[in-house]
């Protein structure tokens, strides 16, 4: 009797934490995986819903298209563009305003609530807000720029070679707080001995930020820089809503140029091996980011 | 030196802080121009306030259902993904099973899933099985997009409640359930509150998932602005007033919340 008490106790043992995760798994299996699954088969076959009924198996064919089409590398170009520029400035500008701050700390909340309405404003509002901003007549920045004395009536969205960093700088403007928020909590929770340390040894100022600050906010850093990384990478609302790739593809980053097949064209096996390609991409590119991070954190 | 450093700082930081606000003020503004001062070069910054872009998105063309649509969505969302989640947090915090931490690692790695790629097959299938279009169907779509944050928060502030206290509570006689509605359930309250402050912000946002799922009915607040950008320009005056509506709420949320929110955002990130 004791012994098959002692059983059902370590089987329920056993059962109970899985039972806790199975509505979790459950949700993203029909939302995530099975998706994925659904679309590996697409991606196999040629079928464009401007014509339904001709749907055929093709094989790689789809693959073999996307990534011959020029429109990809470009996509891939502008998309790293990007990511880059846009992450680079938001750590700097972020770091920054993190270290100003953490010295002078009177006055932080009033200053984080304002910081904050970039970062929980909708990125459609965000990026019509600029787009108004950015109108050659009409638009704040030329009004700016010519009370500073610079003239001009310059297009910023509609010129080829400004329309990328023009949205880039609408980027930053949207998540570099994110950046600041988090590297300012790093430094908040900082051990105060290694600095004392610095200081007794008479360390100067950079010293002090390049070898003792930096090396002790990795964590925080790596974290932000793989959550802006990801989310760089899938950028879509702003540009969406301020130039839709243009001009002339310009600004047309993975994710746009997928919609435009996809919902624009619906060539649906060609976008779901399009998709797929940028899966492969981004997830395989974070994997040992998130596999780290667990490790190290348990 | 020390006293121009200051400046300096204090100077930088006024200047971030007048760019972070300028925008959403301005487009107030725009929101309560007449289409004449919504133009005028140079631009105005003293004049009489109207409400007719309000009245004109709200009462002729019933933005409200749209904004209807969001909170419905939004806040549905966010009990599925904060109750799912949270279980699945607390058997993470506690438990060491086989697979577990692989089985974690999968779950924050789906935030990394570029939607985009997930649109196109869960449009065809949402489609079929007739959840194209519906609240219902946005709603699981948000609740599984907001799972690994959920998962992620709770965890971290679940393994700062010592064990020892529901241990103790079983070692009296309480069962697991008990000791987690009695006992974790309060200590988590702080958590919890981070993490859907932030889950019913992301929802509220969304813009993608909205665009490509939903048409007439289901259709959020946030896809119904683009509609003001049309082939002959866009309607300034009136998107404004919608973009004000759409972004109001969730700026004020973000401002009575923002401990909270600021906590949740960077507790995953770091200790302490």
């Amino acid at each position: 009797m004791l012994k098959s008490f002692g059983d059902k106790q370590h089987h329920n043992k056993n059962l109970f934490p899985f039972l806790l995760i199975v509505p979790s798994l459950a949700l993203l299996l029909a939302v995530n995986i099975f998706p994925l699954i659904y679309s590996l088969f697409l991606s196999f076959e040629s079928w464009s819903l401007v014509k339904p009924g001709d749907r055929s198996f093709v094989g790689l064919r789809n693959y073999v298209e996307v990534l011959t089409n020029p429109a990809f590398a470009e996509a891939l170009n502008k998309t790293l563009i990007f990511t880059a520029v846009a992450i680079i400035s938001e750590f700097l500008i972020g770091f920054a305003l993190a270290v100003a701050l953490s010295h002078n700390l009177k006055g932080v909340g009033a200053i984080r609530s304002v910081i904050l309405m970039p970062l929980v404003m909708t990125p459609v509002v965000t990026g019509l807000v600029w787009r108004f901003m950015y109108n050659p007549e009409y638009g704040m920045i030329n009004y700016f720029l010519n009370l500073l004395g610079i003239s001009t009536t310059h297009a910023w969205l509609g010129d080829t070679s400004t329309a990328l960093p023009a949205v880039i700088l609408v980027d930053v403007w949207e998540n570099t707080p994110f950046v600041f928020l988090i590297l300012l909590a790093g430094l908040q929770a900082l051990p105060r001995e290694p600095f004392e340390a610095a200081q007794i040894d008479g360390a100067s100022r950079w010293t002090t930020l390049t070898c003792v600050t930096l090396p002790l906010l990795k964590p925080a850093i790596l974290v932000a820089l793989l959550i802006r990384t990801v989310d760089a990478l899938k950028v879509f609302d702003i540009i969406y809503v301020m130039t839709m790739g243009g001009p002339a593809a310009a600004t047309e980053t993975l994710s746009i140029l997928t919609y435009r097949f996809g919902f624009l064209r619906f060539d649906m096996g060609y976008t779901a091996a399009l998709s797929y390609i940028i899966v492969l991409i981004i997830v395989l590119a974070s994997q040992p980011f998130v596999r780290s991070f667990f490790v190290s954190e348990t | 030196m020390k006293t121009f450093e200051n400046v300096l700082i204090h100077g930088f930081v006024a200047l971030l802080l007048a760019t972070s606000i300028f925008p959403i003020a301005w487009l107030f503004m725009v929101s309560t121009k007449s289409p004449l001062e919504v133009f005028a070069r140079p631009p105005v910054w003293i004049y009489k306030p109207i409400l007719d872009n309000y009245y004109e998105i709200f009462v002729a063309q019933r933005f409200d259902a749209y904004i209807l649509n969001s909170i419905v969505i939004s806040s549905c969302s966010t009990a599925l993904s904060v109750a799912i989640g949270s279980l699945g947090a607390y058997s993470f915090a506690r438990f060491k099973f086989r697979g577990s931490r692989n089985i974690a690692a999968w779950i924050l790695s789906t935030r990394m899933f570029p939607p985009i790629a997930a649109a196109v097959p869960i449009f065809i299938l949402w489609k079929q099985v007739g959840l194209f279009d519906t609240q219902l169907g946005l709603t699981i779509v948000y609740a599984a997009s907001n799972l690994p944050y959920v998962v992620w928060m709770m965890r971290a502030f679940l393994l700062e409640i010592p064990r020892e206290l529901e241990e103790a509570a079983m070692v009296d006689g309480c069962t697991r359930l008990g000791a987690l509605t009695r006992i974790v359930l309060p200590l988590a309250r702080p958590g919890l509150t981070a993490t859907s402050i932030l889950c019913i912000i992301l929802s509220w946002n969304e813009f993608l998932f909205a665009l490509v799922l939903t048409s007439m009915s289901a259709k959020t607040a946030s896809v119904a602005i683009t509609g003001y950008i049309t082939a002959y320009g866009v309607k300034w005056g009136e998107v404004g007033a919608a973009a004000i509506a759409v972004t109001i709420p969730v700026i004020i949320f973000g401002l009575l919340a923002q401990r909270h929110l600021v906590r949740g955002l960077t507790f995953g990130a770091v200790k302490g």
